[in-house]
């Protein structure tokens, strides 16, 4: 979830009033956002957005014309779109591309724009929607990389070319000296950030104007001369070049409105292809390519629960900035410019919820009767637990992920660790050591819990009922999740013979006959360790702690422990 | 403490010394044993007892040296001291070798060697020509006779008191005493201060208290089953005791507060009417991720934010229909009505293998089987690439639920929602508010006001998206809701760290309290 950055200046100008930080927080809910930080010296706010479709609402302009848009109830207008039956003049701005590009980076859009010196907030800003836009909606620049410059500098047109990146080179962005393509992804800070996007490639993507001089080296990095935007340029360039033309366009739409909002005039560009785009081989942007959705009002009030009157919904959307049309039940709407994110009638129901307004749909009780129910594990889960307590026991609950120290080097003997490792389902992509393990058995936490608790008055009886997961080459997952429950007592007197008695408690009230078989098992003392057996079936084991183990986790008490496979023992 | 609260705390054995002495009366432990009947060591808790409540003070305190006769002792006194022994051997059977008189009378040639030497110096005896020990005086010597004296004074005694023995009788006994560790010697040495005792002012005002309550220490501490059997509880009276003793700590078998409260909530959404579920932590990105409809590009399924499974790497295969369905939904919106996300489905990266990042997981899988009308809910640990603090964990609970039927929607939503907060959370004030995620269109976050703490986030919800349920079977609305379990269960237990809910230390468990 992008959290982004703005002046409160700034941002009252877009939105044309002033707002106390609770009014604000109100609003705000309409865009999903959330007021993180209120402005502090520098006037400097910081808002949270929840929506990830809604890249148009990452930046200063684009928030505060939802907000706009919603307290003033009209749809905003932008007059420099090309759209399937009407292309924009572009004047000398051509953008050419070379048939190389096609497997690599085949679109790009681009638009120019003019007015005022940009000052810092502006520039700050435009900095900020370029990192959001590519690294949140742009998939990290890998769908959607964008470059501004200096439109005084450039000689139309400019070429979009798939370049020899041994034989090409310029000075980046942030070096003082030329260097080549391929040396920019090993030694430059954004070749070695981004790098790995067309590393692939035997050519690599570049813009130069029709002088040869280079603008940038997209996805990577701006040229040092015609991409160093400074404060105070009137003229900016603005491109971007992805793999997916519609959220191109979208993106590319979103920084025109924004540039359009702040006062500059937006200048189209023309893209000219030589070969097929979904939408032509000649494209003038910003383009809006977005198609009308539709919907019937009888399925807006069916989802919203109430019946709703077509301009009820019409007023609704309008709030939110969406034009629509009511006709003999249908409703279409035109989405804005700046959104793509109508994929189903669903998305225009939400729109007019907001914008209807939340309070207006009572909460209505539910009619429909259904039977509750535990699931018979959960069940059997507490009948264990009530005998457990009644035996004196401490409940625990315990994190599921562990290390290999603690799962498998301190339970087991040095040369089952191979063994044992290979028993356990492991992260691949651990955040720490600490938490690379799933756990496949209850016992290691119980020692954990032991090993920190020697303060603790006692005997220390301690059990936990929870999930184990344990590989399992037959299955689908190749691993199965298990309920299991695991008991520990540390004590003088804690042996087997104590830990006998309260499994023969526990299996007396949970009506079952089990019998116990001699079984080898490194964590228990050689001959002080038994199987549960149920009908030829083991279903768990229980021993003396091998004081080796004990050793290993720091344990000065003696403990016996025993685990049960829950789902074992329930199905018989 | 008052005069009442001493009167109950007497012991019955401080109230019988109270009872016993006048106001001028002088005692000591031994004089207790004496006077009231009872043994040295109930004297001793007696005097120590009163002494602290102070009423019995210390009267006089002398310092003692006393000899006690040790067994060794004892035994020496019966049957004659080596040198005694060893005088009456030579004299009634002629001069014999050192060694033979060690044989004859069983004794180490030690103390055969240091007994002659002794007895030679004071003439008693001599070595002669032939190397034979033989009479000299042949009459005991002075201090002979004095450690005869002495053994026999203290046969069967209780010492004999320092200041009792002449000089040259302390100058013998000291040679066959020993202060610690006295095997080997015939008396030991004890040190020992003895202190008189006499009752205090308050010692005699409870005194006073106790004749006229009819106290006399003899009643009865504990009722027992003897007592029952033959009625002999009639006419004795009980002991009053000390209410106010502090009782001693137990440690009972006590549940994990935390593991109570999910078990409460548990209670309360069936009690709502909805039905279990359950399933494996380890899950595909299928069920994970793509069945909710959340493109494969998708940010939140990044590598930094899902836990990877490192073998197997991918499930074998992924259930039929549904990979299908699901996959084209993506791709173009399949039956739905919806655009689709329009790009190509991986169906090999659908396989992958990862840890259950969310509860919404199960809400997906129940879905083929799910009845209608139904409601479903589950209590699910989850797993995120978290560096772990007091906010995040590795692995959490979530509690997720879907209610299915012909007639559900926004409005029913709400419904629930107030429901959840009113009977789950004691909720006075509920806010709704849009919401956004990926598998819900409509979606709602619920705000409650929690009557202590404010205004906070209780869960999220919405209508799960068409994307989402058709391919899965479902052709009716599905509202999905999911609870924030883990913030509401520090609420309710009172603490503001997540890592606290899982603790590993005992005592810690053992302390913490529900509500």
């Amino acid at each position: 979830m992008p959290k982004i950055e703005l002046s409160q200046q700034a941002f009252f100008t877009y939105l044309g009033t002033e707002l106390a930080d609770s009014e604000l927080e109100q609003l705000l809910t309409i865009a999903k956002a959330e007021l993180d930080e209120s402005a502090d010296a520098d006037g400097i706010v910081k808002i949270e957005l929840n929506d990830t479709n809604r890249p148009d609402l990452w930046s200063t302009a684009g928030l505060a014309r939802q907000l706009r848009v919603y307290r003033e109830a009209t749809v905003p207008s932008y007059t420099f779109f090309s759209h399937p039956d009407h292309t924009a003049d572009s004047a000398e701005r051509r953008v050419v591309v070379d048939p190389g590009l096609a497997e690599i980076r085949p679109y790009i859009a681009a638009f120019a724009v003019e007015g005022a010196p940009i000052d810092e907030a502006l520039l700050n800003d435009v900095i900020q929607t370029q990192e959001k836009l590519c690294w949140n909606y742009g998939r990290k620049r890998s769908s959607i990389a964008m470059g501004v410059y200096r439109t005084d500098l450039i000689s139309y047109p400019v070429r979009y070319l798939a370049a020899d990146p041994d034989a090409t080179g310029f000075v980046p962005l942030g070096a003082t000296t030329r260097m080549s393509m391929r040396r920019m992804l090993s030694e430059h800070q954004k070749g070695l950030e981004f790098g790995s996007i067309v590393a692939d490639f035997e050519r690599f993507p570049l813009l130069t104007d029709d002088n040869g001089d280079v603008l940038s080296f997209p996805p990577i990095i701006n040229s040092d001369r015609i991409g160093a935007v400074e404060e105070g340029d009137a003229k900016l360039f603005i491109e971007m070049t992805g793999t997916d033309m519609p959220s191109l366009l979208t993106a590319c739409a979103i920084v025109a409105c924004d540039f359009s909002d702040a006062g500059y005039t937006v200048l189209p560009v023309t893209v000219e292809y030589p070969y097929d785009t979904p939408v032509g081989r000649h494209v003038t942007t910003p383009f809006y390519f977005q198609r009308p959705a539709s919907t019937t009002v009888e399925y807006v009030a069916r989802l919203l629960g109430r019946s709703i009157e077509p301009q009820e919904l019409i007023d609704g959307l309008r709030r939110m900035g969406i034009a629509a049309e009511h006709a003999d039940g249908t409703l279409t709407v035109r989405p804005p410019e700046y959104r793509n994110d109508f994929l189903h009638a669903v998305d225009i129901v939400e729109d007019a919820m907001i914008g209807i307004g939340m309070d207006s749909f009572a909460p209505e009780v539910p009619s429909d009767f259904t039977v509750g129910r535990l699931l018979p594990s959960e069940l059997y889960a507490r009948r264990v637990t009530s005998q457990l307590i009644g035996l004196g026991y401490q409940e625990m609950i315990f994190n599921y992920l562990g290390s290999r120290r603690d799962f498998v080097e301190r339970m087991y003997p040095r040369d089952q660790w191979q063994r044992a490792c290979a028993e356990h389902v492991q992260v691949d992509n651990p955040m720490s050591e600490n938490f690379e393990f799933v756990r496949r058995s209850i016992l290691p936490h119980l020692l954990i819990a032991e090993s920190v608790s020697a303060n603790a008055v006692y005997p220390h009886y301690i059990f936990e009922v929870g999930k184990i997961v344990r590989r399992d080459p037959h299955d689908n997952y190749g691993s199965l999740t298990r309920d299991s429950v695991g008991m520990l007592c540390a004590d003088v007197e804690a042996g087997f013979s104590l830990m006998s008695s309260h499994i023969s408690v526990l299996f007396y009230y949970l009506g079952l006959q089990y019998s116990l078989r001699e079984v080898s098992d490194g964590r228990f003392i050689q001959g002080r360790a038994a199987e549960i057996v149920i009908s030829s079936r083991a279903v768990g084991r229980f021993g003396e702690i091998h004081p080796e183990v004990l050793e290993k986790f720091g344990i000065q008490m003696p403990c016996a422990a025993c685990e049960i496979d829950l789902d074992s023992v329930m199905e018989l | 403490m008052s005069a009442d609260d001493i009167l109950k705390s007497l012991h019955p054995l401080e109230v019988k010394v109270l009872l016993h002495y006048g106001s001028n009366d002088i005692f000591d432990a031994n004089r207790i044993q004496e006077d009231v009947g009872l043994n040295l060591g109930q004297c001793n808790q007696a005097v120590s007892w009163l002494a602290a409540k102070a009423l019995i003070v210390e009267h006089e305190r002398h310092h003692r040296t006393l000899y006690e006769i040790t067994e060794l002792g004892e035994s020496l006194a019966a049957d004659g001291t080596p040198e005694e022994r060893i005088l009456a051997h030579v004299s009634r059977n002629g001069p014999a070798e050192l060694p033979r008189i060690a044989e004859a009378l069983q004794l180490e040639s030690r103390d055969v060697g240091s007994s002659f030497g002794a007895l030679s110096r004071e003439g008693v005896l001599e070595m002669n020509g032939a190397k034979q020990v033989s009479v000299a005086s042949g009459t005991p010597s002075e201090r002979m006779r004095r450690i005869r004296v002495l053994l026999d004074r203290a046969r069967g005694g209780k010492g004999i008191a320092a200041e009792r023995l002449t000089q040259s009788e302390r100058e013998a006994i000291s040679g066959i005493s020993k202060k610690r560790g006295s095997a080997g010697a015939a008396f030991r040495v004890v040190e020992r201060d003895e202190v008189t005792y006499r009752l205090t002012e308050a010692g005699l005002g409870v005194q006073e208290r106790l004749q006229a309550a009819g106290i006399t220490g003899e009643e009865i501490g504990a009722l027992t089953p003897q007592m029952l059997k033959d009625g002999s509880w009639r006419g004795v009276s009980f002991r009053a005791y000390n209410i106010h003793v502090p009782p001693t700590r137990m440690v009972p078998g006590h549940r994990n507060p935390y593991c109570e409260y999910l078990d409460r909530v548990k209670d309360k959404l069936v009690s709502l009417g909805f039905e279990e579920f359950d399933g494996p932590i380890v899950e595909t990105e299928f069920w994970n991720s793509d069945a909710l409809f959340m493109p494969q590009f998708h940010s939140a399924r990044d590598i930094h934010d899902v836990y990877y499974v490192k073998q197997p790497t991918h499930a074998r295969g992924i259930e039929e229909p549904y990979l299908g369905q699901v996959a084209e939904t993506h791709e173009n919106g399949w039956r739905t009505g919806s655009s689709g996300w329009g790009y190509r489905f991986d169906r090999d990266f659908t396989r992958r293998l990862i840890l259950r990042s969310q509860g919404t997981v199960m809400s997906a899988r129940t879905l083929p089987r799910a009845r209608i009308p139904g409601k479903y809910f589950g209590t699910l640990r989850c797993f995120r690439y978290d560096q772990v603090d007091a906010t995040h964990l590795s692995d959490f609970y979530q509690t997720e639920g879907i209610v299915l039927g012909e007639s559900v929607n926004l409005r029913t939503l709400l419904g629930f929602l107030q429901m959840f907060a009113e009977e789950l959370a004691g909720a006075t004030e509920v806010k709704y508010v849009p919401g956004y995620f990926p598998f819900t269109e409509p979606s709602v976050e619920v705000h409650i006001k929690h009557p202590v703490l404010g205004w906070f986030e209780l869960g999220g919800s919405g209508i799960f998206r068409p994307e989402v349920t058709e391919p899965l079977g479902i052709k009716v609305p599905v509202l999905a809701w999911g609870l924030g379990i883990d913030r509401m269960a520090l609420m309710n237990l009172g603490i503001d760290d997540l890592r606290e809910l899982f603790s590993t230390n005992i005592e810690s468990v053992r302390l913490r309290r529900g509500n």
